[in-house]
């Protein structure tokens, strides 16, 4: 069963990487979009399963991009490189403030979480000298020299990453901890997991993974700047993306992402002033009608137990 | 010789005592009753021991080592083990991997190890339907997943906290009787309980609670008698 999972994810991943043989670079440029926020939305979702609610996702997008840029400009490295250590960095300052911060549950860390994005691009708003300042920085040149078939694999392999993080998770002793953490702490202390550890661990990883999205991102489009590399469109489609599709899955947040995504293209193709009141629209719409999402509702179709 | 020793142990919340000066010796592969009226600290020792909460005052010793400054999930480690009065089953895990949390932390065993000792688990208490549908599980059964949860991070001294509430008669003996194949397996056991005729049946010894203090030490024959224990059950007379 394993294996078969595992080839049924090869196939998956061959038919997106040939994506670009058979089709253009407009199909290219959504899927980009697509593939950007499935990553956020699968890193939301994975805090989620802890029981941990971030908005800080924008915070660690944007910090991802500025080091990813910034580290490209003064060292020299290579862009591919600079993004892995814009990841890097957001996953490590995650670690440090996670280690301050998770003493904190529920509402109170989703607030400081939401403080944090606001935070860092305050700073990074008030150091010209290092970031641009309010007007942020721009590249002489995106990545790949804008190449949409290099780029789309660069956002695949993000995405890939984030999918097989996310199932790595679903699939191994983590998916009991965070199981257990987020039912009930005190059983889960007293059935011997080290719940802080956890926690901090998990927000440093979904942390990096926002991070190397982020990075992406700066160099795809080439600047960052503090209005929209801390947007809070990083923070919020990602979530709406991983309620509707269904919480606490892999497939959940990716068919969220994929469908959102769609959507939210076809709409601002149909209406382009006010796209995004259908788009609120159609999140409310489906929450009230699918609770579960959409993959929780087709799961009680299909009437599946155990772990999927 | 003691397994675990207390010693003037203290926890206040704010200005409320809930446990003062508690001195208690549980003794290697004994069976202690901890009893005492509602709110008397029973619950709250257990939290104490187990690391939920840590002592105000006073120390804990596990096998001659202090433990009272270590986190929960380390005592956990060092096998001390308990249940809870109200259990709540693991949502999206089945019967068998609602137990396997505790082998898998408790133990650090691996996912395949750590299944087949639930799954032995789960049978030695008598739960033999393993795919069973852990939201339709009758009160007999949460309570028994809850103590093979418990026996999987393999305690060498285990609490049982109120596992016999809600169960009937003929649920009560088979507990009982649970209880003391556990036992027989070396494991030294807490059994906080209402249920007096638990305590008589099962206990070595027993210690009684009274608002945080321990009033009465002794065979659950002699402690029955006690007028201080009486008193603190029924109220002194006016």
């Amino acid at each position: 069963m394993k294996t078969s999972r595992i080839l049924l994810y090869l196939i998956v991943l061959a038919i997106l990487f040939t994506l670009p043989f058979y089709t253009g670079v407009y199909v290219l440029n959504v899927m980009d979009i697509i593939l950007i926020y499935m990553a956020l939305a699968l890193s939301w979702d994975m805090l989620l399963r802890s029981g941990q609610i971030s908005f800080g996702m924008a915070g660690f997008f944007g910090v991802g991009g500025y080091a990813a840029v910034l580290l490209f400009l003064n060292t020299g490295v290579h862009p591919l490189l600079s993004i892995a250590l814009g990841g890097l960095a957001a996953g490590l300052l995650a670690w440090l403030i996670g280690s301050a911060v998770l003493q904190l549950r529920g509402m109170y860390f989703a607030i400081v979480t939401l403080a944090l994005a606001e935070i860092f691009r305050v700073i990074v708003r008030n150091l010209p000298d290092l970031t641009g300042g309010p007007e942020g920085t721009v590249l002489s040149q995106a990545i790949f020299a804008g190449n949409s078939t290099y780029t789309y694999w660069l956002v695949l392999t993000a995405s890939a990453i984030s999918v097989a993080v996310s199932e790595v998770f679903r699939h191994t002793r983590v998916h009991f901890a965070l199981t257990s953490i987020r039912n009930d702490e005190i059983v889960a202390k007293s059935s011997g997991i080290d719940v802080f550890k956890y926690l901090v661990f998990l927000f440093a990883v979904t942390s990096a993974i926002q991070g190397i999205t982020g990075g992406a991102y700066a160099h795809i489009y080439g600047f960052v700047s503090p209005e929209g590399s801390f947007s809070v469109d990083f923070t919020l489609l990602p979530i709406a993306m991983a309620l509707l599709g269904g919480m606490h899955s892999t497939w959940g947040p990716v068919v969220g992402a994929v469908v959102l995504g769609v959507v939210s293209e076809f709409l601002k193709l149909q209406i382009p002033y006010g796209h995004l009141m259908v788009y609120g629209i159609i999140i409310v719409v489906a929450i009230l009608f699918f609770p579960q999402g959409i993959m929780g509702a087709l799961g009680q179709r299909w009437t599946k137990t155990g772990t999927g | 010789m003691a397994i675990l020793k207390t010693d003037r142990l203290s926890r206040h919340f704010g200005g409320l005592a809930a446990l003062s000066g508690v001195s208690i010796e549980f003794r290697h592969k004994e069976i202690l009753g901890i009893i005492g009226p509602n709110g008397a600290g029973k619950t709250t020792f257990i939290n104490v021991i187990a690391g939920i909460y840590l002592p105000t005052e006073g120390k804990i010793f596990f096998e001659n080592q202090d433990v009272s400054e270590l986190p929960a999930h380390k005592r956990c480690h060092l096998g001390i083990g308990r249940t809870f009065q109200l259990v709540r089953p693991l949502p999206g895990l089945s019967l068998v991997e609602n137990v396997m949390v505790g082998a898998l932390f408790g133990k650090g065993l691996g996912k395949k190890e750590a299944r087949s000792k639930a799954e032995d688990l789960c049978l030695f208490l008598g739960l033999t339907d393993l795919s069973r549908d852990i939201t339709r599980m009758t009160a007999l059964e949460i309570k028994k997943m809850e103590i093979a949860h418990a026996l999987a991070t393999q305690p060498k001294l285990l609490f049982l906290d109120e596992v016999m509430a809600g169960l009937n008669g003929e649920e009560t003996m088979e507990m009982i009787d649970l209880v003391r194949k556990i036992h027989r397996q070396g494991i030294t056991i807490g059994i906080v309980e209402h249920v007096m005729r638990v305590i008589r049946e099962l206990t070595d010894r027993v210690v009684v609670l009274d608002w945080g203090e321990v009033i009465a030490e002794g065979p659950y024959g002699d402690v029955s008698n006690d007028p201080k224990v009486i008193s603190a059950y029924l109220g002194e007379e006016a």
